[in-house]
């Protein structure tokens, strides 16, 4: 589901005080930053909302990002292959 | 009792594919490639024909929710993100409704709503596959022959399988944002850069003509001698798009985007660090575009359920309540003529509200109220309400100034604004696709709203990758 599209709501703290080392993670991040969760600090808002449903790992049957995309160009070859499969006995 | 209804679920998650999370910290520049890579995936998907389809005629029963639900007629993309959206009405209704019992704040529940979402979305695009070859759609089942029917529901299935992977790619950290946010804007800003520039000829009364409202304005310009007659033209015809509605639409893009900035700013400061302090903004578009992604989602549902029931049981006096269908006279759509899908569908000019004020005064508070409603439901749901919000402020010890340092004060100054904001939010969201709507907007009002504030959303991240950046470098 659309978490990504979801709530924006802002979550960024400007900082008007010093910007020390200490305030820093909370200053620059999403209050929603966790430090060891580095993949989740990143890209904005977007993916904040998103990760508060996503975050942990799930039970499933685990696939690594590469094969996903190679799944999809699979797939795209497959049916590729019907048609011109189609076109040739046809 | 409710739980038990989420562990009929369990079971299945070892069949259902996930995405491992990403354990490093993805540089920009790997997450723009993956980004890049699932956009080429859907736009070759939206443009690959099914294989064995025989007919691709007749009336479309979806047209008006091709561009919202990202899917493209005949093709792999024929599904699109219809079965993520829908299974993801389903369980927020579900869930709000305390119908299944979750705790946002246990690991396990969650996970079992990941889970059961997933799954749903899973029936649901196999649901959507057979209904589709069996209801017709591709030619006679007869004439396909069981061998293609079953190919081609394959197909579905695999498509749907691939968009739901897809998404949740994005959504773990990989790309930038999430799948379904990407797809609808590229389907929507191809769509409105289509009409705008599009060099296809459409010959109807007055002679040849181009179909891009920008490419026929010259055209016309320049072959008709009488120049404030052709201006008229290109800026009032109807049926094609004209350059009225392209305005249309950037004003609804300025207006959109004006509105994103309001909000309000609550001073916060830091326990840890005394001199720290900074504001807690909550903006107007508290929820941003969800209300009318769910808001389309429901509509369209009940559109192609009253559509199904008035084509086989039209007689019947509840399925004629719920909506009486009529093909329309250009485009040989569908279009509701009566019944409460009448009602809920927009009017299509200032002359059939004239006609049917009733209509149009349904339809302006059926939307603001449906948004509003899931609006308010939706931050419960997604974990930003004002508790939720508190429990975060209060991990980083933020405390709003000039009130007390616990838990239930942060609650409750964030419980003041961000019920309204969201209620209030929603409802302005509505408005404005409303407005859109009629102005004649390219791309439906809804479409556009949801363009805008997804491409808003991405400027967002953008701007925070950045300065994230600055802050390592």
């Amino acid at each position: 589901m659309a978490k990504g599209a979801s709530t924006g709501q802002s979550s960024s703290i400007v900082a008007r005080g010093g910007r020390n080392a200490v305030g820093a993670p909370a200053a620059s991040g999403g209050l929603r930053r966790r430090p060891t969760r580095a993949a989740g600090a990143g890209s904005g808002r977007i993916k904040e909302s998103v990760m508060a449903f996503y975050t942990d790992d799930s039970p499933g049957l685990k696939i690594p990002p590469v094969v996903v995309i190679v799944m999809s160009l699979g797939f795209i070859l497959f049916v590729t292959v019907l048609h011109i499969i189609g076109k040739l006995r046809g | 009792m409710g739980f038990k209804v989420l562990n009929l679920v369990r079971p299945f998650l070892s069949v259902l594919p996930d995405v491992q999370q990403a354990e490093r910290k993805i540089p920009f520049k790997e997450k723009v490639l993956y980004t890049a890579v699932t956009l080429f995936v859907f736009l070759v998907c939206s443009q690959l024909p099914l294989y064995g389809i025989k007919t691709n005629s007749g009336a479309d029963p979806f047209y008006w929710a091709r561009v919202i639900m990202a899917s493209n007629r005949g093709t792999c993309m024929e599904l699109g993100i219809s079965p993520i959206v829908t299974s993801g009405l389903v369980m927020q209704l579900l869930a709000g409704s305390k119908i299944i019992d979750v705790d946002n704040s246990v690991k396990a529940d969650r996970d079992l709503l990941n889970g059961a979402q997933k799954l749903l979305g899973v029936l649901i695009t196999i649901g959507e596959a057979v209904a589709y070859v069996v209801s017709g759609m591709y030619g006679d089942v007869r004439e396909l022959g069981a061998f293609n029917a079953i190919l081609i529901i394959l197909q579905l299935f695999f498509a749907g399988i691939i968009v739901i992977c897809l998404d949740e790619l994005l959504q773990k950290g990989y790309g930038l944002g999430s799948g379904i946010s990407l797809f609808i804007a590229t389907n929507i800003c191809e769509q409105i850069i289509w009409k705008a520039f599009s060099p296809y000829t459409v010959t109807g009364a007055r002679g040849a003509e181009f179909e891009g409202a920008i490419i026929a304005l010259f055209h016309l310009l320049l072959t008709r001698s009488d120049k404030v007659r052709a201006l008229k033209e290109a800026f009032y015809r109807p049926n094609l798009p004209n350059i009225t509605s392209l305005l249309a639409t950037v004003a609804v893009f300025l207006v959109v985007i004006y509105f994103q900035g309001f909000r309000v700013d609550l001073p916060v400061r830091n326990k840890r660090s005394r001199g720290q302090q900074g504001t807690y903004p909550i903006k107007l578009f508290y929820t941003s575009n969800m209300p009318i992604i769910l808001y389309s989602a429901l509509v369209s549902n009940m559109y192609f359920i009253s559509q199904l029931l008035y084509k086989r049981y039209g007689g019947n006096f509840l399925v004629q309540l719920l909506g009486r269908w009529q093909e329309s006279d250009y485009g040989g759509q569908m279009v509701p003529v009566g019944g409460l899908a009448y009602y809920i569908s927009p009017p299509g000019s200032l002359s059939e509200v004239a006609a049917n004020p009733l209509h149009a005064l349904f339809y302006v508070s059926f939307m603001l109220t449906a948004c509003a409603l899931f609006s308010k439901t939706w931050i419960e749901v997604s974990g930003s309400s004002a508790s939720d919000v508190a429990k975060q402020l209060k991990e980083q010890q933020m405390f709003i100034q000039g009130h007390r340092d616990t838990q239930s004060s942060l609650k409750k100054e964030l419980n003041r604004y961000i019920p309204t904001a969201a209620a209030f939010g929603g409802m302005c969201i509505g408005a404005l696709t409303i407005v859109a709507d009629f102005m004649g907007a390219i791309g439906s009002g809804t479409g556009i709203l949801l363009a805008v504030t997804i491409i808003y959303q991405y400027y967002e991240a953008y701007q925070k990758e950045k300065e994230q950046m600055g802050a390592i470098f």
